[in-house]
């Protein structure tokens, strides 16, 4: 009796474990709905929903079963790439990330009704969504960068156009100017203000003359006693207490600080940076986000017509409304609403000296964040000169 | 070791006893090597070699259908790469599938499986016909289904309850391992990512890379290996000998309140440990609580960089692990301490021995011999610790001589970005081979040389 109990254990466990793996293959769907998965921000889920409830009434013909699933846009590429098969088919994700996601053969080419994307949208985010001379994407917001923000209270308009001056300002204040340098994408706002560029190929040449006097500016800035860096938890707090009164920051932050400073918010480009002896305007990156359609989905031309739609004036002047998020569409961005908006206004004024970060490669952002936090925690144990070297070298071992 | 030989010898006399079987037996065992189960069909055993039969049958068609193409396709790992055809209606491109280097990966790792399970049937289908013609030759029968089924439930027992099982962990645990191990030996990384791209096989490269061939990385590996082994020397030694103090210090007569003390140290393990880490690593930061509080109340200047700068972050992951990690060595040998026999101390006291020499000559032998194998698991546990180093610093501060790594990083949590931020799958695997291999030598030469292990049964 025993026996026969211990047997029947085994194979209900058996059983168990197969029944297991097979359960995941049961549900396959019925012949004509058309299954589709859509990828957004947490902050999006709510507004993509309503889209999508709307593209699915404008396409009465067919029937939809679109699902939401929440991953950031800044996530996407690491996310899809865990498995493309199982990744959603229309997905949000910055345009950094484009680059390599073409490399893994994961995005599919835009290539129905490409003339009238491509005239809709402003020119730099079609730059941004195209590789080699090909569309691999639909430009969804253009306010992927960062400027300044300010206390009108501090300084007046005059103080914001050199960092120097601001620093000299805030320090006589007792206050602080914010920047997370230990970041490679605000910190290469120096260098890229000094003209050093990625190649095409995503290598950098950093570690010359230029580049060294930009590393002894950046030092001497984390050095002085009114610099201030930190997550954008530290920087909203610094508003709020009032020991911040600038930061660098993108449209994400827009409306807190507007609330916290209330009349004294004051949105600008970046200021300029003496390097030489010459006042030197600030670059940036200028970012845009993105919707691209899985390569491996079973129905291209239902998730290429949902990717467009989401990315459509309308929804673009909805987006807008609902998450103050910059249009790339070019009549929505010229709409009243959308000038009126200071921090837009701001990421506008900046953009003539912004970067599209198409062509940096996955390896710059960690040694560029080691760059910082090395002159940020006041490690001067290597030399300008030779950190340069370094993280050229780590940022062109690809 | 004696095991050891005699599963040698068994495999060598099957091998063996293979062929000389094929030579000595008469007709139809000969003709059992082509057909299978035809030495039990003929001799009494229908429905024993009807299975032999059907498995060969089974074998051979899955031979035919996959399994051949399957494990052609594990040496080149696919071919084909994805194609677009243009589609005009729709105005696009429909993307042709290409090979997919994983799955053809994983199911030729599954053909070969099934060829060597395969075999081992025919072996013993082969072994079964000649042992039938011998108990033919001397007027005994072989033993019928029905026999076979009883002796599957008495004597055999074992067989029976022990097949479900190890047919999981090949299928679960074995085979995946396999097929992880092989990834080392590919370029398996974000630019041969299937299915849209193909990988294939590289050989060592990786581990050359890893080890001397490519500056950055093995310069990478080599310094956070020389961590790794700092770390786990530091956080397992510092959390045994103060985890004893404190139990020692509590243990003695003279102490007021043992339990309190005790619950107290506890009370750190009840609240969960990536709980008290994650809010460790928000007190430590530059703008932390800690330092807030030291600047408000005017010690320093500036802020402490204990989570930013390289050594003081080192020193801090340390010191944390202490503190997290501590009651639990408390726990342990408290039990232990209150085991050591007491008269032991008496005579050394009426001896003239003091405090330091009891404690040298008589607590640290017996602690020593009971928990060394202890101390081995936690050395091998803090080589791997990736809790603590995530949780508390993430690695960081990252660092312009590593490749995507940061001053406190383990080599597994190197592995972790690595697969997770750079899906440099291959290299993952590479490192995760390579901290086995370290793990298991340190394991198994240390272990051996314990007095634990040597002087097993001098344990009073």
């Amino acid at each position: 009796m025993k026996r026969i109990l211990a047997l029947c254990l085994t194979l209900v466990l058996l059983l168990s474990m197969l029944g297991g793996c097979s359960s995941n293959s049961g549900s396959t769907s019925s012949g004509d709905t058309i299954v589709l998965k859509v990828w957004g921000s947490q902050e999006d889920q709510v507004i993509l929903g309503v889209m999508i409830e709307s593209f699915k009434a404008a396409h009465p013909d067919k029937t939809f079963d679109i699902s939401l699933g929440v991953v950031g846009e800044s996530d996407a590429k690491s996310k899809y790439l865990e498995d493309p098969e199982a990744a959603a088919d229309v997905f949000a994700f910055a345009n950094d990330q484009l680059k390599d996601l073409v490399a893994a053969g994961a995005l599919y080419e835009v290539t129905r009704n490409k003339d009238s994307i491509v005239a809709a949208n402003i020119e730099s985010s079609i730059a941004a969504a195209t590789l080699d001379g090909k569309l691999y994407a639909y430009p969804m917001t253009a306010d992927n960068g960062y400027f300044l923000y300010y206390d009108k209270s501090v300084f007046s308009e005059a103080d914001i156009a050199s960092l120097d001056k601001m620093l000299e300002v805030a320090g006589a204040a007792n206050k602080k100017v914010f920047m997370d340098v230990s970041n490679g994408w605000y910190i290469a706002s120096f260098f890229l203000g000094a003209g050093l560029r990625f190649a095409d190929d995503g290598k950098i040449d950093w570690n010359n003359a230029t580049g060294e006097a930009v590393g002894e500016y950046i030092k001497s800035f984390t050095a002085n006693k009114a610099f201030l860096t930190g997550d954008d938890d530290i920087l909203k707090s610094g508003f709020a207490d009032g020991s911040i009164a600038a930061g660098v920051s993108g449209t994400w932050n827009a409306a807190n600080i507007a609330e916290i400073l209330g009349d004294n918010y004051g949105a600008a480009k970046l200021p300029t940076f003496s390097l030489n002896g010459v006042e030197t305007q600030m670059g940036s990156f200028g970012g845009f986000k993105l919707i691209g359609v899985n390569s491996q989905t079973k129905y291209p031309v239902e998730a290429m017509d949902l990717a467009e739609w989401l990315t459509n004036e309308e929804n673009q002047i909805y987006r807008f409304e609902e998450r103050a998020l910059g249009p790339s569409n070019i009549k929505a961005a010229e709409s009243d609403a959308v000038k009126e908006d200071a921090a837009l206004a701001a990421l506008a004024a900046q953009a003539p000296y912004a970067v599209d970060q198409n062509n940096v490669p996955g390896t710059y952002w960690n040694p560029a964040e080691a760059f910082g936090t090395a002159l940020e925690s006041k490690d001067y144990s290597k030399s300008i000169a030779d950190m340069l070297n370094e993280l050229v070298t780590q940022s062109n071992s690809n | 070791m004696k095991k050891k030989r005699s599963l040698l010898t068994r495999l060598s006399e099957s091998i063996s006893g293979f062929f000389s079987h094929f030579i000595n037996g008469d007709g139809i065992t000969k003709a059992s090597y082509v057909v299978m189960g035809l030495g039990c069909l003929l001799r009494k055993q229908l429905v024993r070699g009807f299975c032999y039969l059907l498995i060969q049958v089974l074998f051979i068609w899955y031979m035919l259908s996959t399994g051949i193409n399957n494990i052609i396709g594990l040496k080149t790992l696919g071919v084909n790469a994805q194609g677009q055809v243009w589609d005009e209606v729709n105005q696009i491109y429909r993307y042709t599938k290409g090979d997919n280097s994983m799955l053809m990966l994983l199911f030729g790792v599954l053909a070969v499986f099934v060829v060597i399970g395969f075999l081992f049937i025919y072996a013993a289908s082969v072994k079964n016909a000649y042992e039938n013609e011998q108990l033919l030759k001397v007027n005994k029968t072989p033993s019928d289904f029905n026999a076979d089924v009883k002796r599957m439930f008495n004597e055999k027992f074992h067989v029976t309850i022990l097949t479900p099982p190890i047919l999981m962990v090949f299928l679960f645990t074995l085979l995946p391992l396999v097929f992880m191990i092989l990834i080392a030996f590919t370029n398996f990384d974000k630019n041969h990512q299937p299915p849209g791209n193909l990988f294939t096989w590289v050989g060592l490269e990786n581990f050359s890379a890893a080890l001397y061939n490519d500056p950055v990385k093995s310069h990478t590996f080599l310094s956070l290996f020389i961590w790794t082994l700092v770390w786990a020397v530091f956080a397992t030694f510092l959390n045994y000998i103060f985890g004893m103090i404190l139990a020692i210090m509590i243990n003695k007569k003279g102490i007021r309140l043992k339990k309190f003390w005790r619950t107290i140290f506890v009370t750190t393990i009840a609240v969960p440990q990536f709980v008290s880490l994650m809010l460790m690593s928000k007190l430590l930061h530059d703008q932390g609580a800690i330092n807030v509080l030291f600047k408000n109340l005017g010690w320093i200047e500036d802020f402490i960089p204990f989570l930013s700068d390289p050594f003081l972050a080192k020193v801090t992951v340390i010191v944390v692990n202490l503190w997290v990690g501590m009651p639990y060595t408390m726990l342990i040998t408290s039990g232990i301490l209150m085991n050591i026999p007491a008269d032991l101390y008496e005579s050394a006291r009426i001896d003239g021995a003091g405090p330091v020499t009891q404690f040298l000559k008589i607590t640290m032998p017996y602690m020593l011999f009971v928990t060394t194998p202890y101390l081995i698991t936690q050395f091998i546990g803090n080589i791997n610790n990736f809790n603590v180093i995530y949780l508390l610093s993430g690695g960081g501060p990252l660092s312009l001589n590593y490749f995507q790594a940061g001053n406190t990083d383990l080599l597994v949590t190197w592995l972790y970005k690595l697969t997770v931020n750079e899906q440099n799958y291959s290299m993952a695997s590479t490192i995760g081979i390579i901290i086995f291999i370290i793990c298991s030598f340190f394991t198994l030469v240390v272990f051996n040389k314990t007095s634990s292990a040597q002087k097993e049964e001098e344990f009073q």
